[in-house]
């Protein structure tokens, strides 16, 4: 049959916006952005002393996951385990080994993949660099489990805050409460009496059932209205922002005031004068992607521990690591608080993007973000005005 | 030069003749017929994307993007005019062809025009990012009750396996043909030294733009009969891994060498069809894989950075190495598979080797031979010649 | 000597033309079949009629050999797996138990598995070549989207599909040759939306759709138009995807709507996680999950944790049911999985659907293709272990029973029968 003129269904947000859940997303955005800030810290270091942006970084976040999976396993939090809540030292035992698992890994990969590489033309590295993304996502397949979860009793902090922000009217839910609690009573007794299946009941018994029901969504209805618009902050996510702020802030004592860290700035500035100043640029060279590893495993650590429900498989590094790159390249890449400032625009974006429904197209999003960050000002936002050939 | 319509006319009937032998030996059997099928659609996309990156020395990754493009544009045209298409499917094709690679050239052009400001690393995130917004958004615009993220089936069949090949002769004739006029040796000349060439008055912008537009029309004209064998088009047949394995192609051929894309290509594209089918696997035998590779790779860049004897020597010495490799992975494979509890693990579906072993090639090849195969030499029929004579030594 | 060329242009225009000239005979084109449908209409259990089902054109394949050969399509590696290993492994149980007992006449049958490996495009070639094998008769699959490409690759050879879990309701509507031993989603929506309804006495149900599974897309669809029609409120439905991790955007909206029940329409992988992510974010356990054979898999326990405890789901069956085939079933079950049970009800109706199609193979005419089709669409009265499945005039889809189920942590027995619904009950 002919389809001439089918309106193309694009896929837009469905029932309009609404603006009270607009500070949700906006503050889940902001927490999730300052994750993306400590992964951008892994690509914009590097950026800065080899002008080399490492693909595979995505992984070793990928990897840190995993670190956490497996050391959350040893302590006894296996899959179908009857353990009761976890307590600090587990979450510290896990934040240490991602940790030091993804500097290992990170300082691997430099020394036998990129350093071999460093008098070829960029493009080697670059390849070498999605060669070794994809062999980590594909190979991980082969030898790590799939689709596992953290188990999230292990986090003790398991509550949320709760902070009401008004929008509620004031409404007398004590008549309402009164009334669902005599209902469900008569519910109860009659199910006592007549022994009778819940779920197979009979006309009386689906009267009072019926009637139990109405009461408890007249309750709801009216607790809703009143409770106005709130917001839910899990306490794992302010725990990892931070935990992730005290990182941020170590890393910037040891950038800035630290002779090694002196030593990375210049051989960011300038990598052959650097040397002949006598500066080890090798062992510079793979402090820096230990430390951009380092930050990246903590990062993941919190993200499979804090984030309830977060999947673990090996293409988990693939969505983080490209937005953390879009992250460094807006805030000015090779620029340190740039990469911070940049996560968090970009968890402030991805909110924003969610509450306007477009959900379906935040990862492209990301990839838009960086087009146009390129096109206008490929300094970034915290580099140079100037819009000369990156 | 010889004779100039003698070598055109037999270059041309010889690729015509190649067609249509290569369609009646693949009659009869489907999956040697889709096999033959995905080779030709491999090597002209190889080929398109040499053009861009070998050729201009623009990195462009996102190649999948405008195979996508080609192919939607064939399956949305023939749902929107499904009689006219079974009318003459095999007309219908070859104006999908045309259409496919025209809406690619734009996709290429859109790509191209802000590709001038940026250079190396950044070309190849941007180039990626518009290959992932691309299937996105194909994923998720929907038609009614088709398209979005079931794909589009087309339902005009078109099995013919001689057009595939023709196409793929044609990329490759025109990409030969590129180059050897005036206009193509200014895409070298940009690869080579943009600065030097803007200086000697090309007009790089032009260059680098028309190199996409090419680049990605023949992509897209792949797309469009990809779509049509298929019967099938979906944002999951063009994701980023298909790019992956195309830039592949080009770097084991030898960025800047059409033999070499067309020989990685046919190398290559065999791999992830026929690795669908291997049999499971121990862990033990895959980690010993790594393993051989591993030292292999080593002990090879240790031996070409620190051996400065007779070639002839060279190759033994290569050869050791690879066979001292081999044995040693060899028993610790079998050791591994020994112990007790790697006994204990499932044997491994040997279809998730396929894209490691894109992975390991790519890594492999930049660090042992960064060139590729061919490195930037091509094909000619000089290689025959010099078989068979002997070689004068200069003595001036 | 620079050759121009807008000269070798014209050559190759005019080869290309020659060539078209040999092609378009010795071109090997095929166009779509089935364009004037002869099929029959037929009414569904929840009263919608489907369109006419379009008979497939070709002649068939006859079994020559000493063996019948019948493919099954699973998904052996990806998110799908359990469910893919079940079916594959039921199936295979009924084929040991078919041979054994003599086959058809005598001969037996030889099944061949193909992996779709979780995608609509695997299970499409793995098909392809299922068919180039020269089976009479593909056995799959579980996940609607998969079964739609197995069912449009068999439709030009004439070859059935029986599908084993696939319940998107339009699959049977790529020709009478498609058929399959499970409810259709125009069923299984309608049973949730009644059982929010009238069991759970909820009004407002927020929806979360799958948009890149089909089966989720329509069994959404299907809730939602009869919980409207029973005088509920769809407060809103939100959207992901397949393999996505981060589910804060669709969740929050969500919230913000204030529903009383949510139902997740999706699978399994993405459906435990989200339900932590849905607790996690203040939604309490006031506000039920509720969903579809899509969840089912003990992964679910693992991945969803406390957060999936006490949701409902809608299945094919319960291993505690006390049917004589069940109990046969599971006894045999045990006896090859060292004294486990199966983990979802894909392993049961894995075997229900190659039973069904051995039982066919006996009361084909001939050993052919289209002589199958028309045994299978005769089928009255079969004992399976899911159920009876009668699919005489029925379309392709058995009128069964579906089973309400609430989840439960794994010590007290995971499903929970609750609630049996038939398609009489829901008008």
């Amino acid at each position: 049959m002919p389809i001439h003129s089918i309106p193309a269904d694009i896929f837009l947000p469905i029932g309009g916006v609404e603006l009270s859940t607009l500070p949700q997303q906006l503050v889940d955005g902001l927490l999730l952005g300052f994750i993306y800030a400590l992964i951008a810290l892994g690509y914009t270091m590097v950026y800065g002393v080899l002008k080399l942006i490492n693909f595979a970084h995505g992984e070793v976040f990928m990897i840190g996951a995993y670190c956490a999976l497996f050391t959350s396993w040893a302590l006894g939090y296996i899959p179908n385990n009857t353990l009761g809540a976890g307590q600090w030292w587990m979450l510290i035992v896990m934040l240490v080994a991602s940790m030091v698992g993804c500097g290992l890994l990170g300082m691997t990969i430099e020394r036998f993949a990129y350093r071999p590489l460093r008098n070829q033309p960029r493009i080697a590295s670059l390849i070498t660099a999605i060669g070794l993304s994809l062999l980590l996502q594909y190979g991980g397949q082969i030898f790590l489990p799939l689709n596992q979860n953290i188990d999230s009793k292990i986090n003790p902090a398991a509550g949320a805050f709760t902070i009401a922000l008004g929008g509620g009217k004031s409404v007398d839910t004590a008549t309402l409460k009164h009334t669902l609690e005599e209902k469900q009573a008569a519910f109860e007794e009659y199910l006592k009496r007549t022994k009778a299946d819940p779920f197979n009941l009979d006309a009386d018994g689906k009267k009072i059932r019926s009637e139990a029901q109405a009461a408890e969504r007249d309750l709801k209805n009216a607790a809703d209205t009143g409770k106005g618009t709130t917001l839910v902050i899990p306490y794992g996510k302010v725990i990892a922002m931070i935990a992730t702020i005290f990182l941020m802030m170590g890393l910037t004592y040891l950038v800035m005031y630290t002779k090694r860290g002196r030593a990375m700035r210049a051989v960011s500035h300038d990598f052959d004068a650097a040397s002949l100043m006598g500066i080890n640029v090798n062992s510079i060279v793979t402090f820096t992607f230990l430390l951009g590893s380092v930050m990246a495993g903590a990062g993941a650590m919190m993200v499979a521990t804090f984030y309830a429900g977060a999947k673990i498989d090996t293409f988990f590094g693939m969505v983080f690591g490209v937005k953390a790159f879009v992250a460094a390249v807006l805030g000015g890449i090779g620029n340190i608080p740039g990469a911070v400032l940049g996560g968090l625009l970009m968890g402030l974006t991805e909110g924003l993007v969610s509450w306007l429904g477009f959900t379906a197209y935040k990862d492209a999003v990301a990839f838009v973000v960086l087009i146009v960050v390129l096109l206008l000002r490929p300094g970034g936002l915290l580099g140079s005005a100037k819009v000369e050939k990156v | 030069m010889k004779g100039f319509w003698p070598v055109r006319l037999g270059s041309i009937g010889l690729a015509i003749a190649a067609a249509f032998l290569i369609d009646q030996l693949s009659k009869g059997n489907d999956f040697t017929q889709r096999l033959v099928v995905l080779a030709a659609l491999y090597v002209t996309l190889a080929v398109s994307l040499n053009l861009i990156n070998g050729i201009t020395g623009q990195f462009s990754m996102g190649h999948a993007a405008f195979y996508m493009v080609g192919a939607y544009t064939a399956a949305i045209s023939t749902l929107f005019h499904p009689e006219l298409a079974a009318k003459n499917p095999l007309l219908w094709l070859f104006g999908m062809i045309i259409f496919g690679m025209v809406t690619a050239g734009i996709a290429g052009l859109l790509v191209g025009v802000p590709s001038l400001r940026l250079r190396g690393d950044y070309l190849a995130i941007v180039t990626l990012g518009f290959g992932e917004i691309v299937r996105i958004v194909a994923n998720n615009v929907k038609f009614d009750t088709k398209g979005g993220s079931y794909g589009f089936s087309v339902d005009v069949h078109v099995t013919a396996v001689w057009l595939a090949w023709l196409f793929a002769f044609s990329a490759i004739a025109i990409c030969r043909n590129l180059l050897s006029t005036a206009r193509g040796l200014t895409f070298l000349a940009v690869r080579e030294d943009e600065t030097a060439s803007l200086a000697m008055g090309v007009n790089v912008t032009q260059t680098k733009v028309t190199a996409f537009v090419i680049g990605a029309a023949l992509a897209g004209g792949a797309g469009a009969i990809l779509a049509h064998f298929e019967g099938f088009a979906s944002s999951n047949m063009f994701t980023m891994d298909v790019s992956f394995i195309i830039v592949t192609m080009v770097v084991l051929g030898g960025t800047g060498s059409i033999t070499g894309a067309v020989v990685a290509a046919v190398l290559l594209f065999f791999v992830p069809e026929k690795m669908r089918d291997l049999p499971d696997m121990p862990i033990g035998g895959i980690t010993a894989f790594f393993i051989l590779t591993g030292l292999a790779v080593a002990a090879l860049r240790y031996v070409s950075q620190h051996y400065h004897g007779a070639a002839s020597r060279k190759a033994m010495i290569y050869s050791g190495v690879v066979i001292g490799s081999v044995i040693v992975a060899a028993i610790l494979g079998a050791a591994l598979n020994a112990i007790p509890a790697v006994k204990l693990v499932p044997l491994v579906e040997g279809a998730k080797l396929r894209l490691v072993v894109f992975a390991v090639t790519l890594i492999v090849l930049m660090l042992l031979r960064p060139q590729g195969i061919f490195g930037k030499s091509e094909f000619s029929w000089d290689w025959f010649r010099r078989l068979g004579k002997k070689q004068e030594v200069a003595t001036s | 000597m620079i050759k121009n060329v807008r000269i070798a242009w014209k050559p190759a225009l005019a080869a290309v033309a020659l060539a078209f000239a040999f092609g378009c005979s010795g071109g090997d084109t095929k166009t779509a079949e089935g364009d004037k449908p002869k099929g029959e209409t037929t009414t569904q259990p929840s009263g919608t009629t489907t369109a006419a089902r379009p008979e497939p054109t070709g002649e068939g394949v006859t079994a020559t050999g000493d063996t019948i050969k019948i493919g099954v399509v699973g998904s052996l590696t990806g998110d799908q797996k359990p469910w893919g290993d079940d079916s594959i492994e039921g199936a295979k149980m009924a084929l040991e138990e078919f041979n054994a007992a003599g086959g058809v006449n005598g001969k037996k049958v030889e099944l061949i598995v193909g992996d779709s490996a979780s995608k609509a495009e695997q299970a499409k070639s793995a098909s392809e070549k299922l068919l180039s094998q020269g089976v009479i008769g593909i056995i799959g699959e579980v996940a609607s989207g998969n079964t739609i490409q197995i069912a449009k690759a068999a439709f030009s050879k004439a070859v059935p599909v029986i599908g084993i879990g696939a319940t998107r309701t339009d699959l049977t509507d790529e020709g009478t040759h498609v058929v399959r031993v499970c409810y259709t989603d125009a069923f299984q929506g309608p049973v949730m939306a009644t059982f929010a309804y009238e069991e759970l006495g909820k009004r407002k149900v927020g929806i979360v759709t799958d948009n890149k599974a089909p089966y989720s897309q329509g069994l959404s669809k299907s809730f939602a138009d009869k919980f409207k029609a029973l005088g509920g409120e769809v407060v809103g439905e939100v959207f992901y995807e397949t393999g996505q991790t981060d589910f804060t955007g669709p969740i929050n909206e969500i919230k913000g709507k204030n529903p009383d029940v949510l139902f997740l329409s999706g699978y399994f992988p993405e459906v435990g996680p989200m339900a932590q992510a849905i607790r996690g974010a203040g939604i309490g356990k006031d506000v039920p999950l509720l969903g579809g054979d899509g969840w089912d898999s003990p992964q679910l326990l693992v991945s969803g944790g406390d957060a999936i405890i006490d949701s409902f789901f809608c299945n094919h069956y319960n291993n505690k049911e006390t049917r004589p085939e069940v109990t046969a079933f599971l006894t045999k079950w045990k006896a090859k999985h060292g004294g486990k049970d199966p983990g979802t009800t894909m392993a049961a109706l894995g075997y229900d659907a190659a039973s069904l199609t051995f039982d066919a193979l006996k009361r084909a005419k001939n050993l052919n293709s289209k002589d199958l089709i028309e045994a299978l669409n005769d089928t009255e009265g079969f004992k399976g272990v899911s159920g009876v499945i009668n699919l005489k005039g029925k379309g392709g889809n058995p009128d069964k029973q579906a089973l309400v189920v609430q989840v439960k942590p794994a010590a007290e027995g995971f499903q929970v029968f609750k609630k049996a619904y038939s398609p009489s009950d829901i008008k």
